[in-house]
């Protein structure tokens, strides 16, 4: 049955586009039945008061691509109390149910068990290919009851950084005149999905392509959606030939240059070096800007090849240069997670942690902690914070732990004023976590706590008494300041081992 | 009786010094032509600029300005009041870090009949100042009325890294105003320095224990700046903290957090030592001194003296009451975080690659079009490396500032703005080991490795050698160092 359904809607898509193409009006009525609404209610967290939370309600669209399948971008589907569907544009709201979204490929599946919701509805297909230079595109979203097509042009295809995550995998950039995109709309080519919408910056819409999704779809059905990996090392473009010929690579200039190569955090073995140049990655040649030439959406930056039909775990082979000798390697790609990060940039479905003691507010540096300076927070936040952002994790240090304020109280009298340190030492025990915090205020140094901060030119030292006075003090903050819990700590996927 | 001989001390005032009444006879207006390097081109000059500020005859036919007026000078023209007569004026002394200086005129009759101008005391809180200056928006002498509002340590932005007795007033100090004599009953009790620019009604003036102490360092010819201790003290006000140091909760002490990586301290404090005294001066919990009635930061209690005094200290360590005795030195062991003056940036030059040290002079000028993210790893070396991974400092970071494009680097990725790890393989420590790695190499090709990237690039040495002179020549650059 299914497959017959959608042999017919095939054809109905055939016979289109010869009239669609000069009616955006008959593009529109077109994706009517495969293009949704989703409304999603959910908590905002205040990282100056993590124990804060708002509601908020956004809008976005979905789009139909399979039996009870609809598939939109990850965004907003964070830390969700209800998520509902609409179809038409108006009428009735439906409950649905996340059925799988991945922050880091910023695409997800929603579904519902109603199964009047569906009636009337039509999957499109993800068969779009990649559209050729100036292709005349339509976006498509529903406003105010109306089915809204507005025209773009296709710009190019580039290795972009995903808009939740810091992987990055080929997407497709648009120009276009439309406002306020970016919310998961479907872009169309004629009868065919190109994509859907990721962002919108000034007239640039950045959009996942449909082949991306296509892959994604189809590993997850299979059961081996393992998610992303990345390539954890650092390269640099060898388009200073004086630097090949230093590494003694004879004939016609080519490749990259590994520069650097830390620790991984799966522990995993690091097969490459710093002054490996990477000539072939999984068949591609790497040319000196450090591109590959994609059969499908031409030259593009190599870091795709970590992404391209490939999962963590999955083994990538590259052909490299060594201390003058062509070498292959096999290089196993590593899962992408937040918390692998020194500074994760991501903290997605948990409330923010933190760990009030004695009215010192501790918690976890975070780019979501960041963010509260504001968008252009990498220029006003405190200087060191920010810098934090661009170290790597190592063993000894898997994360930052800081001084974010100071609630006062008699018991801290004195270091009202003090906030903005990132934590070294407590009781003499390193930390790096929360969970080590607690741990290291379980074992104070002859009944005082004492916090050591990573030098710094405000403060280094505070010492607060600890038993009772501090369980009397920190109980006295909770309730003077209106917060429910002293502790939150969410446990953290594995980091460096 | 008391009162009598105040009287005939008035009137001696006034039978020896017949001007006495007129201070602005001895308020001087200082026309500078000023030119400052390019930090980020070394061997450049920036345009000669106009500009100018006041100042005053001390004794000694000398005259008294802030460092700041003449700095990077190339010419100083002094002018008397109504007098239309410019007369050239050298820097005798100058003190960047209290922003002090001391001119000399050559024509010795520019000083005739100019009375020298006497210095008072540090004037009360609530007393009323009046400043002589020139400032901008018109040509004559200019007069303000204030009061003193408070007396505290607070920053000297001309170094940019001192902080230091300060007196505020509500006169109006402006541009131009800066070098002027603050006067109180005849005599001067401060001069006119520095505003803050979005406060209204806010001056402020430097006053004589820091003149004093001025005078008295280039007594012996030589200025050789106000002394350090290179030492952190913190408030020391919780319960909890001063229990844990078995300290009376008597609210006197302060806390030594931590002591600067050269502190002359460092022999004899340590952190968690407590400060109970500096001096003649008891510190209370918050770290401040009772100074002439005024609450001040302790730090005070270490600068009223000579480079080379030794302070003594009453501290609390382990429980117990010490006497210690502390040398103080004035420093330049953190000149580059500082602003510079009046000397010629360093510089190496090789293939087009110009390398220069990191200061913070450099990367103000490397950051001026404040390009996203550029200077992060500058700025960390500079001001927060020595704090958190004192092992790894270099005495001075050295910068590959920019690339003179030439056939020989024209395909660097790297452009500039990038602090250098290594050349060939050695660790650079400072310019001169870029200079030796660069003239020592027998290498096909020289590496250069940058922080903290991990970059590299490659640059064939022999074509380099060939190359310098002929880019040298075409950037106009007048020679391949300055050192």
């Amino acid at each position: 049955m299914k497959f017959l359904h959608l042999n017919l809607l095939w054809a109905w898509l055939a016979m289109l586009p010869a009239f669609a193409a000069a009616d955006p009006t008959a593009v529109a009525r077109l994706w009517e039945k495969s293009v949704v609404k989703v409304e999603v209610s959910r908590n905002l967290y205040d990282y100056y008061q993590p124990w804060n939370r708002r509601n908020d309600r956004s809008i976005k669209i979905g789009l139909v691509v399979g039996e009870r399948q609809i598939i939109t971008t990850a965004q907003d589907l964070s830390d969700r109390v209800l998520v509902r569907l609409q179809k038409g544009g108006r009428g009735k709201w439906t409950n649905a149910k996340v059925e799988w979204v991945d922050y880091h490929a910023n695409l997800a599946v929603l579904t519902t068990d109603d199964a009047t919701f569906w009636s009337g509805l039509q999957p499109a297909k993800l068969n779009g290919q990649a559209p050729a230079e100036g292709a005349a595109l339509q976006i498509i979203r529903w406003r105010e009851g109306k089915l809204e097509s507005r025209s773009a042009e296709f710009t190019q295809f580039a290795v972009r950084q995903s808009e939740l995550s810091s992987i990055s995998h080929v997407q497709l950039e648009l120009s276009s005149e439309i406002q306020g995109a970016g919310l998961g709309e479907p872009v169309v080519a004629n009868s065919q999905i190109v994509g859907i919408v990721a962002a919108q910056r000034g007239r640039t819409c950045k959009v996942i392509p449909a082949a991306f999704m296509r892959t994604i779809l189809a590993a997850r059905q299979a059961g081996n959606a393992r998610g992303l990996g990345y390539f954890h090392f650092y390269w640099q473009p060898a388009e200073n030939p004086a630097s090949l010929a230093h590494l003694r690579l004879p004939g016609e200039p080519r490749g990259v240059l590994v520069i650097n190569v830390p620790e991984r955090p799966d522990a995993g073995e690091q097969v490459l070096q710093p002054r490996d140049i990477i000539l072939e990655i999984d068949g591609f040649d790497v040319d000196l800007q450090g591109d590959y030439l994609d059969p499908e959406f031409g030259s593009l930056m190599l870091e795709n090849l970590s992404t391209r039909g490939k999962w963590a775990g999955d083994d990538v082979k590259m052909k490299i240069w060594r201390d003058g000798k062509p070498l292959e390697v096999t290089y196993r790609l590593p899962k992408y997670e937040f918390a692998h990060s020194l500074v994760p940039t991501g903290v997605y479905d948990q409330p923010p942690d933190y760990l009030i003691v004695g009215g010192l507010v501790f918690q976890p540096l975070t780019v979501p902690y960041l963010q509260r300076w504001g968008n252009d927070w990498e220029r006003r936040a405190p200087f060191r914070f920010t810098y934090y952002t661009g170290e790597e994790a190592t063993r000894d240090q898997a994360g930052i732990v800081i001084l974010s304020q100071v609630l006062p109280d008699a018991f801290n009298l004195g270091y009202q004023e003090q906030r903005g340190f990132a934590v070294d030492k407590v009781n003499g025990q390193r930390v790096t976590s929360l969970t080590e915090l607690r741990a290291a205020l379980q074992q104070p140094k002859d009944k005082f706590h004492v916090f050591d901060f990573v030098p710094n030119e405000s403060l280094q030292r505070i010492v607060l008494a600890a038993g009772d006075a501090e369980r009397e003090a920190t109980q006295r903050v909770l309730e003077r300041f209106g917060i429910a819990e002293a502790t939150q700590i969410t446990p953290k996927a594995a980091a460096l081992k | 009786m008391f009162l009598k001989n105040a009287i005939v001390a008035l009137l001696i005032i006034s039978v020896i010094n017949g001007f006495a009444t007129e201070p602005e006879r001895s308020a001087i207006q200082i026309l500078t032509y000023r030119q400052e390097p390019d930090w980020s081109a070394p061997w450049r000059f920036d345009a000669v600029q106009r500009a100018g500020g006041s100042g005053f005859v001390i004794k000694g036919k000398r005259i008294m300005t802030n460092a700041h007026v003449v700095s990077w000078c190339r010419q100083i023209i002094v002018r008397k009041y109504q007098d239309a007569k410019p007369y050239l004026a050298t820097v005798e002394y100058i003190g960047h870090d209290c922003d002090l200086a001391l001119l000399t005129v050559a024509d010795e009759s520019f000083f005739d009949q100019l009375p020298a101008l006497d210095f008072g005391e540090l004037p009360k809180v609530r007393s009323t100042v009046v400043t002589y200056g020139y400032p901008a928006g018109g040509e004559e002498i200019s007069y303000t009325r204030g009061v003193v509002s408070r007396i505290e340590m607070s920053a000297y932005s001309h170094i940019g890294n001192r902080r230091l007795l300060t007196v505020q007033t509500d006169a109006a100090i402006n541009p131009g105003n800066s070098g002027g004599p603050v006067i109180q009953d005849d005599r001067v009790v401060g001069v006119a320095f520095q505003g803050i620019a979005g406060l209204e009604n806010t001056g402020f003036f430097i006053p004589p224990p820091v003149i004093q102490r001025f005078l008295k360092d280039v007594e012996d010819k030589h200025y050789d700046g106000v002394p350090l201790v290179g030492v952190h003290f913190v408030p020391l006000q919780n319960p909890a903290y001063r229990t844990r140091l078995q300290l009376p909760d008597n609210n006197l002490g302060t806390r030594v957090d931590y002591l600067r990586p050269h502190s002359s301290a460092s022999n004899v404090l340590q952190p968690d030592d407590v400060v109970l005294q500096v001096g003649e001066f008891p510190v209370a919990s918050d770290g401040t001194i009772l100074y002439q009635s005024n609450r001040v930061f302790c730090a005070l209690g270490f600068q009223l003296g000579q480079s080379g005094d030794t302070v003594p200290l009453k501290i609390w360590r382990a429980g117990q009451e010490q006497n210690v005795n502390v040398k103080v030195a004035a420093s330049d062991e953190d000149q580059p975080e500082g602003n510079q003056f009046d000397v010629k940036p360093r510089y190496f030059f090789f293939g087009g690659l110009v390398f220069t040290p990191l200061s913070r002079d450099y990367l103000g000028a490397a950051t001026r079009d404040n390009t996203e993210g550029s200077g992060t790893d500058l700025t960390y070396e500079l001001f927060y490396r020595s704090l958190e991974e004192p092992a790894l400092v270099r005495e001075e970071p050295v910068v590959l500032s920019s690339v003179l494009a030439d056939a020989v680097n024209a395909n660097f990725r790297v452009r500039g703005r990038v602090l250098v790890d290594r050349i060939n393989g050695a660790r650079i420590e400072k310019l001169a080991d870029a200079i030796h790695a660069f003239e020592t190499s027998t290498n096909t090709y020289d590496v250069i490795e940058f922080i903290k990237s991990h970059q590299f690039e490659a640059l064939e040495h022999t074509e380099a050698v060939r190359a310098n002179t002929k880019i040298l020549k075409t950037y106009g650059v007048p020679r391949d160092r300055q050192l």
